[in-house]
Formats: structure tokens, C-alpha cells, sequence
């Protein structure tokens, strides 16, 4: 059996040198249960060693290598080529969009890392610390299940057409931390993390467009997360007086 | 920071972004050390630690199995006041068990001791781990360990404490320099002083001096063609120690996890295992009743992934080549698999199209973690030689170290666990050093010179016909290491492959790259990474040339037996003049009362 023979198109662009960036067609033979990745590395060092991209892990928990594909964000390390060829036997492979350009594939992603660090990802613990752990409920542990999940691959933040013109908005992923801290009985501080975030850069800038949703290679749901917060804005006393009072019993049985 | 042309200078500088360097920097820091810059070739959250699945080892003592159900019964939490079934003193017997007694077992008791309050630090920094329906860490059985004490978060353990350990650096004001690869480390007269290093997105080489280097640069299992590690797992690290003079200790020993997945080697997490999972060979039959009847799949990873090789070797293996088996997990049950394995269940999805919730999985022993690496003490203090002499201000922890907590196989679980116990104590180690007065050391000879000469040699054009793609000499080193090292070796496959490495060392020397840029040039790291792969592997194959016995995860097929009489020690590998490692052997810290060696049955 011959293998068939397709056209990876990928956009390349060093800015020291190119005027702008533009695509280049490379031809590589479609191999049984070949990822993208694969055919970036193919490419790489057989064919044209200067072709540039992240990537790690190679099974989707890095972060690494989210990449546009067919004009949609995705992880290239977990996506068949196969599933992604169009009836030319053509795949075009883009860097992430509306984010800087470093070399070809790979992306700055500096206003990502500075929105994360904004929401203080950190939690903020009780001053009351037991000698053993704080008791959480299955139900607790739950809900913090799919933010506990965010590989911070960027996938859904350079998808967001709020971010593609206001690179101020704290963005899906970072509020997606946020929630995660928000809604942990352990923070002592929701009420600050909220003030926060309801400012003019925050929760209420999301426009639910949903496409953080469609580009999650996780499968996750920052639109619902922005949702709860921003609910939780509205009700903050009361939500903050729950917490001083579910932490009263953090270091007791759940049930 | 003190920053000129090409030089910047730290208190500590901690190359490697994972659990360990990440731990050190952060206690560093909140010790009072605030001047720490860290390392990482890759952002540090896309570390290799963040892709460990099962749990991290320690006794908390939170679940049993249910009374009268046996070893292997269903597991419940241990209710308020009962007796406890678990202690540091039983993980201390398994992991010393495990480590075919190779483990110094004064550095594996402060592991197991501090097991447990590093779990609830964790718990403390925000983990948000899986629980016991009344609300403790949730734990599971894992391979070598005869009670529950993985404790886990669902099956992304390693990402969860990664995430957490990472924002409480940056809480702390840890400078990270994200995607600088560490190229030389500068060690004159036993004082190490500083690393050279490549700023990715320039190309720039810049001489960073510090008064104390860390490394937490991880393992070595890119040597192979199957492995679970990420391809950034070159070993780096470790070749740069043994370069600049710092021997390597136990390189032999290598660990091929039982369960990676078939013809990609992606891990597929012992917890499947841990939760009851089966091995089946192509008959259908669970092999592990011949091999370990008692432990059966929760027998230790050297054993299992033997016992696997064996089924394949000997015709019972399944898939095209014949080189894989089943594992079965399809009565387990969708909520459990859902609940708890939900990583695994994807990239099985993922990559080769099988639910595992309905069928049957094929994996493959896959190379997983390197027990040995650059020797140190237990507070992360590198060692200079088999007696104990430290490499002033040299410090390093996690997989690319050699405690040696895990002497000739590692139990699950027990590499989290490891990489933050003692990248931990090397923080505090570090912090001492530093408030104590350490002095920022001059560096005499002209490094950076040197190792742009390197880069320099790989850009410029091969002479006519001579030249070589260095990604074909990697192809043929990893090809070479799972023929003739993998599993199981002998004399003949070893000296075939030490022969091997040599002639592709004498290639590399006429490898370049294609892409000539300074921007973010993979090429040139992907060339340095390779060559760092043959500087090791030498020395994992000359290690394991010598050692003719077998023990643990190093099996030789013309020395079956375990030889404590002649072998019961430590491998310490030197580079000498000519390139080549000289042998060199160092004892084993045994308590000779309480846990003498015994025979290692499952």
C-alpha cells in the first residue's frame, strides 16, 4: 500500500528577516495514526530544519502547541492529520491568532502570562491552617474540577474577539483561574478577588460569543465560569459572609 | 539581578522548572534569599512534572481496603479512631524493597518521614485534590506499595501540583527567564560558578554567575524510541554536569513503565492499574499469576514491564509487530473511569481510537524515568566523588539527581513525592548557603567563547559530502538504545551499542542544522540536545557493560541473578581526558539491623 501524499501549508515569518508573513507548502506522506505534530517534526528535520513551533509533552497536558489549524484553534500534539485534510489534500497550519509573532508557528504570549498573574492564582488561605488537610466535599472538589483542568495553552484566549481588540480584557483564561480561586472554600478572600474582577477589564467584557467554548482543547467552559462570577459580583456580601462561614468547619468532617 | 553585556548576575540561579527547581526557588525566596532567577527551556508550567498522573506517595493513613475483602478489596476511608493500617516506616521498607536495596536508606527515611507533611502542604497551597466522601485526600493502591497511599487528583496529580507550586513562586517574586536553555555549567577547582545560557528568542548566549547553581532539569528517557517522556526530556542536565568535570551516578538504571501506549509510549497511568485494571497478552490470559501472584499488575514497574517483554518475546504479544498487550479496564465501569481516570480515557481516544471504558487497550513497555543522574546528598548538595566531597555550590534535585532514594527501580508515586521533598530541601539548603555568607566567585577561564564555537561549528556549512542531519543520528542513538538497552541486555547487545554511540559521537561532529538564524533557533537546540543524548547514553551503556549482575530495572540476560556480594553499590561515572567515562563505585547506606537485603519476591 502507497501512502498518500498531502500538502501541509505552513505560515512562516521571521521578523528579521520577512516583510511579512506567507505560506509554504511542504508535501508529506500520510502515515497511519499520524498526528499533526508528526508531520510538523517530519518537516523539521527532513525537510526544512528552519521551520519553528513549541511543543512538549506530545499528549495534550503541556500546553505547548496550540496552533491554528484550518482557521481553528487547537493542541496539534492530539489532533490526527487525517481528520484535518480538506478535499485538495491540503491542511493550513497558522500560528494562534491576533497574538505577536515571534518566528513562524510560535506566538508571544506575554499579555496571557501578565493577564494570569493579574488575578492572583494563587490561593489566599485562611489564617486558621489545620495540622492535617482542610476537609472539602466531593461536591466542592467538583466544581472546581474543569478550572483545576486549564492546561493555559491559550487556545481560547486568542479566539476571543475581545481579546483580538482589547488586550486589556483579563481574557477567558485568566478569569477561568479566578473562578478556580473564587470558588475554592480554602480562599479567604473572594471578596477582593471579585472587586477585581468586575472592573471595566473584567467579567462584564465578555460578550459571550462562545468561541473560548469551541477552541477549549479541554473541552472546558470559561464563558459559564465568567457567568458564575459575574453573579457572584452581584451578591458579594453574602457570598463572602458563606465563606467566613464555611471555614469556620474546614478542618471538620464534610459529612 | 546585575545585568551587563552577556552577564547576569544572582544570588541562585535554578535551571529547570519543574516540582524540584520550582520548590527550591520558592523556599529560597521565602527564606530570605530574594535574589533567585530560574531557568527554564520551556515555560516553566510545560514542564515534564505537570504530566505525572497517579498520586504522589504518603501515608496519610485516610482509606483500607475493606475489612475481610482481602489485599486487593475495594478501598473505604478508615473512620475516626480506628486502627491505622499505614506508617513511614512500612513506605520506607517498599521503597527500599523496591529499589532492589540499591536505595540509601538514610535519604529514603527522610523522604517517606517528610512524605506526609509535604501532601498537606500541598493541600495547604491550594491543591485541589480528590476526596474521601468525608472530605480528606482521596488515595489509591499503587505498584510496590502495600497500602493506599497515592494520593491523587483524579489522574492530573503531576499538573495540579506543578500549577500550584508555580503561582506560589511568582507569589514570591521568583524571577523566571522563560525559554533559556541552559548550554555549560562553569565549575573551576570543585567551585561551581555559574552556567552559560541561550536566550531562545535572540539567540543571544549570555554567562550567568551566581554563588549557587540548582539543577532540577529532569530525566533522560528521550535516549529511546518508545518513551512516555516529553520530547524535551533530553537529559540536558545531566550531560552538562558530567561535561564540566561532575560525575554521574547509576546511569544504568532505567525504568520501563508497563503501561505506555502502544506504538506511542504516551503513559498510561499505573492508577489504572491502581484502580484494578488487567494485563492480558493476546490469549487473553492474565500473565502477571506466573510472574507475581501475589502483587499480580500492582507488582513493581521492573518486574511487570519484564514480565510483559517476556509474553511478547516469547509469541504472546498482539498488534501488528506483535509487540504489545492488553490492558483491560472494561470492568471498571463508566462512572469510576470517568470519575477518576479521565486523562487516560482521552488520550486512549486520542491516539489509538479505543474507549477504554469498552475495549481493550494495547500498550507497551515504554522508557520512563532515569533513577540515576548527578549525585547529590539529601539536601541537594552535589557530590564530587565516592567519598562524599560537595562541588561548592552545586545543588540539585528531581529526576536528574541521584540521592539515591531510588536506587535500581522507583515505586509510583515516589517521583513526586521526590522532586518536591528534596527540591524542597535544597531551597533551605540554598537559603543556609547563601545567608552564610557564600561570596560571588570570578570565573577565570573564557566559557562563553567556547560554547558559542559550538554553535558557531553547527551553522557553518559541512564540508562537501561530509555533512549530516543531526535528527537522523538521534533517530539511529534511539534506535540503537531500545535494541541493545532496553529491558533486558546482555554483554554482546551492550558492546554492540557502545560501539554505536562512538560512531555516532565521531558524526555529530560533522552534524549542522539547516536553519543559520539567531531567532528562536530549534534547529540549533534540537543539534545540542542530541548531542547531549550521546554524551549520556555512553555513559548509561558503559554502566551497564560493567554491571554483570541483574538488579531491578537493569536485567542482563547473561547475569540473571542479583549479586550483592560484588555489586551492592553505587555506579559513579567520570568524564575523563579522552572523552571516555571512567567507573568508579561508591557504597550503599544500609541499616544492616533493620532492613537488610532479602531476596525481592512479589
Amino acid at each position: 500500500m502507497t501512502n498518500k501524499k498531502i500538502t501541509v501549508r505552513i505560515q512562516r515569518f521571521n521578523p528579521d528577516t520577512d516583510q511579512k508573513p506567507y505560506l509554504q507548502d511542504f508535501e508529506v506522506e500520510l502515515a497511519q495514526g499520524m498526528t499533526i505534530l508528526d508531520a510538523l517534526h517530519l518537516i523539521k528535520e527532513d525537510l526544512d530544519g528552519s521551520v519553528t513551533f513549541r511543543r512538549s509533552c506530545r499528549h495534550a497536558i503541556c500546553g505547548s502547541c496550540a496552533m491554528n489549524v484550518n482557521g481553528q484553534n487547537m493542541l496539534v500534539c492530539e489532533t490526527p492529520l487525517r481528520e484535518k485534510i480538506d478535499k485538495n489534500g491540503q491542511i493550513t497550519i497558522r500560528p494562534l491568532p491576533y497574538l505577536p509573532i515571534i518566528k513562524d508557528l510560535v506566538v508571544d504570549r506575554s499579555s496571557f502570562w501578565a493577564q494570569y498573574q493579574r488575578v492572583k492564582p494563587w490561593l489566599i488561605p485562611p489564617d486558621n491552617v489545620p495540622e492535617k488537610e482542610f476537609r472539602m466535599s466531593a461536591e466542592e472538589v467538583a466544581a472546581l474540577n474543569d478550572a483545576e483542568h486549564c492546561i493555559m495553552c491559550g487556545a481560547c484566549y486568542s479566539a476571543c474577539q475581545v481579546i483580538a481588540l482589547n488586550k486589556q480584557y483579563i481574557g477567558p483564561h485568566a478569569l477561568l483561574k479566578a473562578f478556580l480561586r473564587v470558588l475554592d472554600p480554602r480562599d479567604a478572600d473572594p471578596r477582593a478577588r471579585l472587586d477585581d474582577l468586575d472592573k471595566g477589564d473584567g467579567v462584564y467584557r465578555c460578550h459571550t460569543i462562545f468561541n473560548c467554548i469551541d477552541a477549549c482543547p479541554k473541552g472546558l467552559n470559561p464563558t459559564k465560569a465568567i457567568e458564575t462570577l459575574r453573579k457572584l459580583a452581584m451578591k458579594r456580601q453574602a457570598f463572602e459572609a458563606a465563606r467566613k462561614e464555611r471555614q469556620k468547619t474546614l478542618d471538620k468532617p464534610v459529612n | 539581578m546585575n545585568k551587563s553585556a552577556n552577564v547576569i548576575t544572582h544570588d541562585v540561579i535554578v535551571v529547570g522548572a519543574g516540582l524540584a527547581g520550582t520548590w527550591a526557588a520558592m523556599i529560597a525566596s521565602r527564606e530570605g534569599v530574594t535574589d533567585v532567577g530560574v531557568l527554564s527551556k520551556l515555560h516553566p508550567l510545560r514542564s515534564h512534572s505537570g504530566a505525572a498522573q497517579g498520586g504522589i506517595a504518603g501515608a496519610l493513613n485516610n482509606v483500607r481496603p475493606v475489612p475481610d475483602t482481602g489485599p486487593r478489596g475495594p478501598l473505604e476511608q478508615i473512620p475516626p479512631g480506628d486502627d491505622l493500617i499505614d506508617s513511614w516506616e512500612l513506605h520506607m521498607f517498599d521503597t527500599i524493597k523496591g529499589s532492589d536495596w540499591l536505595g540509601d536508606q538514610d535519604a529514603i527515611e527522610i523522604m517517606v518521614k517528610d512524605a506526609i507533611d509535604i501532601v498537606y502542604t500541598y493541600e495547604h497551597m491550594g491543591c485541589v485534590f480528590s476526596r474521601t466522601p468525608d472530605g480528606r485526600i482521596a488515595q489509591r493502591r499503587f505498584g510496590g506499595h502495600s497500602a493506599p497511599r497515592a494520593n491523587y487528583a483524579a489522574d492530573w496529580t503531576g499538573h495540579v501540583l506543578l500549577h500550584t507550586t508555580h503561582e506560589q513562586a511568582l507569589k514570591n517574586g521568583v524571577k523566571f527567564y522563560s525559554e533559556w536553555v541552559a548550554l555549560d555549567l562553569i565549575v573551576e577547582d570543585n567551585v561551581c560558578k555559574g552556567v552559560i545560557a541561550m536566550e531562545m528568542q535572540t539567540g543571544q548566549l549570555v554567562t550567568m554567575r551566581a554563588k549557587a547553581v540548582m539543577f532540577g532539569t529532569g530525566g533522560y528517557g528521550r535516549a529511546w524510541k518508545i518513551t512516555s517522556n516529553a520530547i524535551a526530556n533530553t537529559g540536558d542536565g545531566v550531560a552538562i554536569v558530567y561535561n564540566a568535570g561532575v560525575p554521574l551516578m547509576d546511569m544504568e538504571f532505567v525504568q520501563f513503565h508497563p503501561t505506555g501506549l502502544y506504538q506511542h509510549g504516551i503513559l498510561m497511568s499505573e492508577a489504572c492499574r491502581g484502580e484494578g485494571g488487567y494485563l492480558r497478552n493476546k490469549d487473553g490470559d492474565r500473565f502477571m499469576e506466573k510472574y507475581a501472584p501475589d502483587k499480580m499488575e500492582l507488582a513493581p514497574r521492573d518486574l511487570v514491564s519484564r514480565s510483559e517483554q517476556t509474553e511478547i518475546d516469547e509469541g504472546r504479544g498482539i498488534g501488528d509487530d506483535g509487540q504489545g498487550i492488553y490492558l483491560d479496564m472494561t470492568h471498571l465501569g463508566r462512572e469510576k473511569i470517568l470519575e477518576r481516570l479521565p486523562q487516560v480515557r482521552d488520550i486512549a481516544l486520542n491516539f489509538v481510537g479505543v474507549d477504554i471504558i469498552d475495549d481493550l487497550c494495547p500498550i507497551q513497555p515504554t522508557a520512563h524515568y532515569s533513577m540515576g543522574g548527578i549525585p547529590a546528598n539529601a539536601n541537594g548538595q552535589v557530590i564530587a566523588n565516592a567519598a562524599g566531597d560537595p562541588v561548592v555550590g552545586l545543588y540539585a534535585a528531581g529526576e536528574c539527581a541521584c540521592i539515591s532514594v531510588h536506587g535500581a527501580n522507583r515505586l509510583g508515586t515516589n517521583s513526586l513525592l521526590d522532586a518536591s521533598v528534596f527540591g524542597r530541601r535544597s531551597g533551605y539548603a540554598i537559603a543556609e548557603f547563601i545567608k552564610g555568607g557564600a561570596a560571588l566567585p570570578e570565573i577565570e577561564g573564557d566559557h562563553l567563547t567556547r560554547t558559542q564555537a559550538r554553535i558557531t561549528r553547527l551553522k557553518s556549512d559541512p564540508a562537501s559530502g561530509k555533512g549530516e542531519n543531526w535528527a537522523k543520528i538521534a533517530r539511529e542513538l534511539k534506535q540503537t538504545m531500545t535494541d541493545d538497552c532496553g529491558i533486558f541486555r546482555s554483554d554482546e547487545g551492550l558492546r554492540r551499542a557502545l560501539q554505536k554511540v562512538k560512531e555516532l559521537q565521531g558524526r555529530f561532529a560533522n552534524a549542522h542544522v539547516m536553519d543559520k538564524s539567531n531567532r528562536f533557533n530549534t534547529d540549533v537546540l534540537g543539534a545540542i540536545e542530541t548531542e547531549n543524548l550521546l554524551t549520556f547514553s555512553e555513559v548509561i551503556v558503559s554502566s551497564a557493560l560493567a554491571r554483570t549482575e541483574s538488579r531491578g530495572a537493569h536485567s542482563r540476560t547473561d547475569h540473571t541473578k542479583r549479586d550483592d556480594e560484588d555489586w551492592l553499590k553505587h555506579t559513579m561515572a567520570h568524564k575523563t581526558d579522552d572523552g571516555t567515562p571512567e567507573l568508579s563505585y561508591k557504597g550503599v547506606n544500609i541499616d544492616w539491623e533493620k532492613y537488610p537485603p532479602q531476596e525481592r519476591k512479589y
